[in-house]
């Protein structure tokens, strides 16, 4: 069967996913510029809701809270990411697909199984805070283990770590060795052939995992409402508090649209700089 | 096909407890009950299966705000009988999607208490749309062997003894409501509050905040918090109190002075029900008030009914449970209502937690 | 002093033995050719004193300093590797300067001197492409340009020209030759092209097996080979084996399944000690009168001349002839040769001595 043939069959099937995708997206982003009258929505288009939310500390606070967890994540994951990725594509050998499965396992385990074991492991009753305390560190549990900030930035790279490791992984495997030795053998130390040679090269794989991290950090709720204590709000569940309590069905539209918008923002560029990397990538 | 009998023979799949083979659901009036799975069990519904030509079919609700889009998009006939909480009703008539109860059907409305008779809540103009149906209150529980006394609302707002060992529901409604009975703001003016009184509860709820661990939003997290010890003291629902001290924790509950917040979800009917399922729908909602039904949920729940149908038959231990041994205690409730201003108070709650 | 010294030289990975234990010296201002079939270990000296290779045991001295802890990165070395691992990302006059920044060279100095290592291999013109967009060729000039833009004592060239098509292959052996002369550099040229070696070498190192089977000018080696291995593997002679019957006047007399011979030969050979007659197609020629029975078993024809290859006493032999002289395939034949010119070498294997 030819490609073109193919492309044909294939493409009432694409039409339906798109459309499948797409359509909510549209509702949505029409009912971002009505307005709601205690259970009814006004069709009486303007632009009061983003306008609301541009004149919103809380909610523009909220929406630049969402992006830094983003990028304070994708930037953590890719510093511990890079040795783990590099280990397994060029030095782990034969255990490579053990690792990578090692790699995977988290992520079978379940969001609330991994919420309740970090609150074990961090609680003020936990595994960390009862060791401190036997070994005379400290004599009492420090609460801001769990339920702070910290505790949710933990366990978020925890989460989304397997995502940067993957993407570094695929970009080391394509990386050739003769590239690196060419470096040493020009003169470039182990510093100097990561910036200019390493970095570079494996960049698309930085991006493509970056962003998804970013983008699963940001739409994650879950994790700072259970270990983030009392200031684990998110946009998210911000939004969900617009949906569901609130009926205002136009305003969260609006805020899930501002934040599909960044997101798209951010896509286009990784896209963009991505295409400009494998223009020149392999050899 | 149309709407209708698609949503029902898809839940019939997967609903559980569906009754009887598909065809005689189909021959018989078949009804859609779209509940909350503890007040559906089998048991408690087989009495009235047996002596009806009804086939119930039921699907399940994780919120009230589920239920509400549910209905809203499916429209005011695609489901028989629907479980919106009292303050809930008004978002259903407002959307025009419910008819009156029709009491002459409902000889057991007789039976409901006077707190219920007298409640504006559910109502439209005197005619009621949303029948209380059961209820139950929202106390503090703590961890008698950590804390000193029993705590009243004030444990949120003063004092340093508890700080980062308390928790509050993530829950706009019921969070404002207490910071307004905190600040002595009286019940009749409560859910009209003005900016200066949102102002005043704004500046409480802050300082709510810095005491808090966290915030939850699902009672088994909260149970989990106090087994561990992570939280002391919480605005919370029962079942943690009964749960932990089975486990042997030493458990307290509190009803504070200032107010109990009381809730209560109503059985009301869709617009679109008529004709004989029409009957049969409000033969299952009288059944629902009466005697059978009150005792088995009185013992299975364990919940309250809103009718004194069962009380008699229901032994003093059992009735202390579900506050319904001295019914004076239904005087300081607070009956949850949804204020005119409600997207102001989820902004207000919003800022708080954001802040 | 030698420019650069491998004493016992070993690499062992694992188990298996790759360089077993290889002496041999580079002088300056000489182009030297590691030449062996693939898995002989070549590459794996060239790695070593590249520095991407931890010496297993043994010593490397450059300029009489030990170079075998010095990072890769330190050796006044540098490399065109086979696959030329230009880097995708920059540019021809990027990938050209690369090194220079660690010589302590100022950035227009680097754009100065790249350039003009550019046009040193013809590819001034190109300096702002990406490597993807240059030819197999063009992308080794440039690899060529990275490398002796820095002035390493020693370029080592790691099978420079295998992806090259043939007529390519000639253009840049020339080239080569012609740029070594130029610079005044040490090239270490690893191929397993004797062809290749012979156009460029001023030395050629033969190794088989982890050693070194002999080392020489590529006259000596095409000439003289010191054992059987070098004379098939170089010249393609068919070797005869035998045991050296006597001293003669100028070698030895050797006897053989084809008779009795007597011929010039490796030195230090003693009465009774195999050893093989090595015979190149181009010595042996067709004589009605000469001493060897043989009969056709294949005709191959090569352009320039026909190969025929025939069987006597059990030996394969083979000779070259013009066109028209080709005998048919079955066909007995008596084959004759001058003495004087053919050689004696080792029957045995083993590193020589220097």
């Amino acid at each position: 069967m030819s490609a073109r043939v193919g492309t044909y069959l294939a493409a009432p099937v694409m039409a339906f996913l798109i459309a499948l995708c797409v359509t909510p997206l549209l509702i949505l982003f029409a009912y971002s510029f009505f307005r709601v009258d205690f259970v009814a929505i006004s069709y009486d288009p303007s632009f009061a809701n983003y306008a609301k939310i541009a004149g919103s500390a809380t909610y523009r606070g909220l929406i630049l809270k969402a992006f830094g967890s983003g990028a304070l994540v994708a930037a953590i994951t890719a510093v511990i990411g890079y040795p783990v990725a590099w280990f397994i594509a060029k030095r782990a050998g034969a255990m490579k697909s053990a690792l990578l499965t090692l790699l995977l396992v988290p992520l079978y385990s379940g969001d609330l199984v991994r919420v309740f074991a970090w609150r074990v492991l961090l609680g003020a009753e936990g595994v960390i805070n009862r060791s401190l305390i036997w070994a005379g560190v400290t004599d009492a549990p420090i609460q801001g283990l769990l339920f702070s900030p910290l505790a949710t930035h933990i366990a978020l790279t925890y989460n989304y770590l397997p995502f940067m490791v993957i993407g570094l992984w695929l970009a080391f495997e394509s990386l050739d060795d003769a590239w690196l030795e060419a470096a040493a053998d020009l003169g470039a130390k182990g510093p100097s052939r990561f910036a200019r040679v390493v970095l570079p090269l494996t960049s698309p794989g930085l991006i493509a995992g970056g962003l998804m991290v970013f983008v699963m950090v940001v739409g994650d709720y879950l994790t700072p409402q259970l270990l983030g204590g009392a200031s684990g709000i998110t946009v998210i569940s911000a939004i969900n508090d617009l949906f569901g309590t609130a009926f205002d069905w136009p305003l969260g539209s609006a805020i899930a649209w501002t934040m599909l918008a960044i997101l798209m923002a951010f896509f286009a560029l990784g896209a963009v700089l991505i295409r400009r990397s494998s223009l020149v990538g392999g050899a | 096909m149309d709407r209708r009998l698609f949503l029902k023979s898809a839940l019939a799949g997967t609903a559980l407890g569906a009754f009887g083979p598909a065809g005689r659901a189909l021959a018989a009036t078949d009804l859609l009950w779209m509940t909350w799975e503890n007040l559906a069990k089998d048991d408690y519904l087989q009495p009235f299966l047996d002596g009806s030509d009804v086939a119930l079919t039921k699907t399940f609700i994780g919120t009230d705000d589920e239920q509400f889009a549910k209905l809203r998009a499916g429209g005011a006939s695609s489901v028989d009988l629907i479980t919106p909480g009292l303050d809930k009703v008004s978002y259903y008539t407002a959307s025009d999607l419910l008819q009156p109860i029709d009491f002459e059907k409902v000889p057991n409305a007789n039976l409901l208490y006077d707190t219920f008779k007298k409640t504006g809540l559910g109502k439209v103009d005197g005619q009621t749309y949303g029948i209380p149906f059961y209820w139950g209150i929202n106390p503090i529980v703590y961890r008698a062997d950590l804390m000193d006394e029993e705590p009243d609302w004030s444990v949120f707002f003063e004092g340093d003894k508890y700080n980062g060992k308390l928790a509050m529901r993530d829950y706009a409604l019921e969070g404002i409501m207490i910071a307004a009975m905190y600040l002595g703001i009286p019940r009749d003016e409560m859910f009209q509050m003005d900016d200066k009184q949102l102002a005043e509860v704004k500046k409480v709820l802050m300082i709510q905040k810095s005491k808090l661990r966290t915030y939850w939003n699902s009672i088994g997290d909260l149970t989990n918090l106090f087994a561990t010890g992570e939280v002391v003291c919480a605005f919370s629902w029962v079942p943690p109190y009964y749960d932990l001290k089975e486990k042997g924790l030493d458990m307290g509950m509190a009803k504070p002075k200032q107010g109990v917040i009381g809730w209560c979800d109503t059985i009301a009917v869709p617009k679109g029900v008529e004709g004989a399922r029409r009957d049969a729908v409000f033969e299952l909602v009288n059944y629902l008030l009466g005697p059978t039904y009150g005792k088995k949920l009185a013992y299975g729940g364990p919940y309250a009914q809103s009718t004194s149908a069962a009380r008699d038959e229901i032994d003093a231990e059992q009735q202390e449970k579900i506050f319904i041994k001295d019914l004076s205690v239904m005087d300081s409730f607070v009956w949850k209502e949804n204020p005119p201003r409600y997207n102001d108070w989820v902004a207000l709650w919003n800022e708080v937690k954001a802040s | 002093m030698p420019l650069l010294r491998a004493r016992a030289l070993c690499k062992t990975y694992g188990t298996v033995q790759a360089v077993r234990g290889v002496n041999f010296r580079l002088d300056e201002n000489s182009y030297v050719t590691l030449l062996g079939p693939s898995g002989c270990g070549k590459t794996s000296i060239l790695r070593m004193i590249g520095g991407f290779e931890e010496v297993s045991s043994g010593l490397l001295e450059l300029d009489g300093a030990k170079l075998n802890d010095v990072a890769a990165s330190a050796r006044p070395v540098n490399t065109v590797f086979q696959s030329y691992a230009l880097f995708p990302h920059l540019s021809v006059l990027e990938n050209v300067g690369f090194g220079l920044r660690y010589k302590g060279v100022g950035r227009a100095a680097i754009r100065e001197k790249a350039r003009a290592a550019l046009e040193t291999v013809q590819m001034g013109a190109m300096a702002d492409r990406r490597p993807r967009q240059l030819s197999g060729g063009q992308q080794q000039r440039v690899a060529l340009a990275r490398a002796i833009v820095n002035e390493p004592r020693l370029l080592l060239l790691d099978e420079p020209l295998s992806a090259l098509d043939r007529r390519m292959r000639k253009d840049m052996q020339i080239e080569l030759k012609d740029l070594q002369r130029r610079l005044k550099m040490t090239f270490l040229h690893v191929t397993h092209d004797q062809e290749e070696a012979f156009a460029l070498s001023d030395r050629i190192v033969v190794m088989r097996d982890g050693i070194i089977e002999q080392q020489g000018a590529p006259d000596a080696i095409y000439r003289r080979p010191e054992t059987a291995y070098v004379a098939d593997f170089i010249g393609g002679a068919a070797c005869v084996p035998g045991r050296i019957a006597s001293q003669a006047a100028e070698g030895y007399r050797i006897e053989t399944a084809l008779g009795q011979f007597a011929a010039p030969g490796v030195a230090g050979l003693r009465p009774g000690a195999e050893a093989v007659l090595c015979l190149r197609p181009e010595q042996l020629r067709i004589d009605p009168e000469g001493p060897i029975a043989a009969r056709v078993t294949h005709v191959v024809y090569r352009g320039a001349e026909w190969l025929v290859e025939l069987e006597a006493a059990g030996v394969a032999l083979a000779l070259t002839t013009a066109h028209d002289a080709i005998p048919e395939i079955g066909a007995d034949l008596r084959l004759g040769f001058d003495p004087a010119q053919v050689w004696i070498a080792r029957a045995e294997t083993g590193e020589a001595a220097q």
